[in-house]
């Protein structure tokens, strides 16, 4: 098996970084998982003008859809199976066998766990210190797992190929997926008394009243009355109600 | 506002705008680094990191899974923060309103450009389902063009929204006291609920409690 060079992993790598670029409602990223494996398979027997690579091209354009930097994960486990031979029905159900856990454990390592605790560091430090500090702080610490986890995945697909269930059972994953829920609910706990009174401190006591009732409204419509509605349109109607009630 | 800064602000809108989905996900296009680096380039670094601040809160509802739809919070701060320009704290409402709405239009706009790329592979399909490559990076290209076109168009929509706003808003400082303080108010509840749901079932209470103890403690202490 002729192994794809260091070139074709880095190209691999830093296409990886626009897997989204063409997502639609059809293929979702197939498109950008294809550009994203295309490097790691010019290296297959015959090049990039023979059969084979031709053949993995093909099977690489078809629906796909993971976390985004979970996809890295797909890219390489796909290209590794089609250097090793594994014949095109297998590799496509292995392409559909991944399709949940990827996005399942991206979705939870990232959306709901890394994102938020960075969000919320990055908020109560934008509260207390200079600007831009928060901002940093938000960037730093979520790019270093960010990226950390691309690469990894990336390499960890090319190793294990079809055994890629063994690199997302690791114990540094099975861990992170435990505390990392946790750790965001305390970071937004710790910011949000820090944000209140830095956004709302100067205020005065209407002003406070007036804060603590959109709140409370807020848990009240978010929770139990309309969950659908979503923050944004929530705060729209809000603020319109207060310049026609003004107004009025 | 000058031509030079109206340029770096539709630039720097551009880049956040592809972020949040096209290019890096770096999360530029979180609205507290989006507000703050626009602050920046208008001059007020403070009002940048304050319509930011009261935005981010509101992106914390945010899960972007599968094909979920969500509001564009990174050209939205830029807008909020052009027009939160010169105003304390209190009067900061209108502004993030300006954001909120824009952010709003974001939502509609990624749907569109989804559905664009959707016609586009839709028209390459025989080409991408005989492994055509060149296909396959001419529809990355054209994906990426689109939704830089899509931030523009947003981040011009956003700039023309804050600059009406600062001259139309009726200056009665007590409306914009309230504006503010209503939207911080939803903003701070969007906060608390979804750190009570990303705490976990039984237990996000607990850490969610937690932290507001810790963080009531650093107010206290420093």
């Amino acid at each position: 098996m002729a192994t794809p060079s260091v070139k074709a992993f880095v190209q691999a790598g830093l296409r990886l970084l626009t897997v989204q670029a063409c997502w639609n409602y059809e293929r979702m990223i197939g498109v950008g998982l294809a550009y994203t494996s295309e490097p790691l398979l010019r290296s297959l027997p015959g090049g990039p003008g023979g059969k084979r690579y031709h053949d993995a091209m093909r099977r690489a354009t078809r629906y796909f859809n993971a976390h985004p930097y979970l996809a890295g994960l797909a890219a390489g486990a796909l290209a590794r199976a089609e250097h090793d031979e594994i014949p095109g029905e297998q590799t496509d159900r292995l392409r559909t066998a991944l399709l949940g856990p990827l996005g399942a454990i991206g979705d939870r390592l990232v959306w709901a766990g890394t994102l938020p605790a960075a969000s919320a560091v990055g908020l109560a430090l934008s509260a207390d210190t200079p600007a831009g500090i928060g901002a940093a702080a938000l960037l730093a610490l979520y790019n270093v797992p960010h990226l950390a986890l691309r690469i990894w995945g990336l390499r960890a697909g090319w190793r294990y190929g079809t055994r890629l269930g063994r690199a997302l059972s690791t114990p540094v994953l099975t861990a992170a997926l435990k505390v990392v829920g946790p750790i965001a609910a305390c970071a937004i706990g710790v910011a949000l008394p820090v944000v209140a009174h830095r956004l709302a401190g100067e205020l005065d006591f209407a002003g406070w009243t007036a804060t603590a009732l959109a709140a409370i409204l807020g848990v009240v419509v978010t929770r139990w009355v309309a969950p659908r509605l979503g923050a944004v349109r929530l705060g729209l109607l809000a603020a319109l109600a207060v310049i026609v009630g003004t107004a009025w | 506002m000058s031509a030079l800064t109206a340029a770096a602000l539709a630039a720097w809108g551009v880049i956040t705008g592809i972020d949040l989905v096209s290019v890096l996900q770096v999360m530029v296009a979180r609205p507290l680094v989006a507000g703050t680096v626009a602050g920046v380039i208008v001059g007020d670094a403070t009002a940048g990191v304050l319509v930011g601040m009261v935005l981010e809160l509101y992106a914390l509802e945010v899960l972007a899974v599968g094909g979920a739809r969500y509001p564009d919070f990174g050209p939205a701060a830029v807008a909020a923060a052009v027009a939160a320009e010169g105003m304390p704290v209190i009067l900061i409402g209108p502004a993030v309103v300006v954001g909120l709405f824009t952010a709003y239009v974001g939502d509609w706009s990624i749907v569109a450009v989804r559905r664009w790329n959707t016609t586009y592979v839709r028209r390459l399909a025989t080409r991408l389902d005989n492994g055509d490559v060149q296909a396959v990076s001419k529809a990355q290209a054209a994906g990426i063009a689109r939704d830089a076109l899509r931030a523009l168009l947003l981040t011009s929509f956003g700039l023309l929204l804050a600059e009406a706003t600062r001259h139309w808003m009726p200056p009665a400082t007590r409306v914009r006291e309230l504006l503010t303080a209503v939207v911080v108010g939803i903003g701070l509840a969007t906060a608390l609920v979804n750190g009570r749901r990303l705490g976990g079932a039984r237990v996000g209470m607990l850490w969610l409690g937690l932290g507001v103890a810790a963080g009531v403690a650093w107010l206290l202490l420093r």
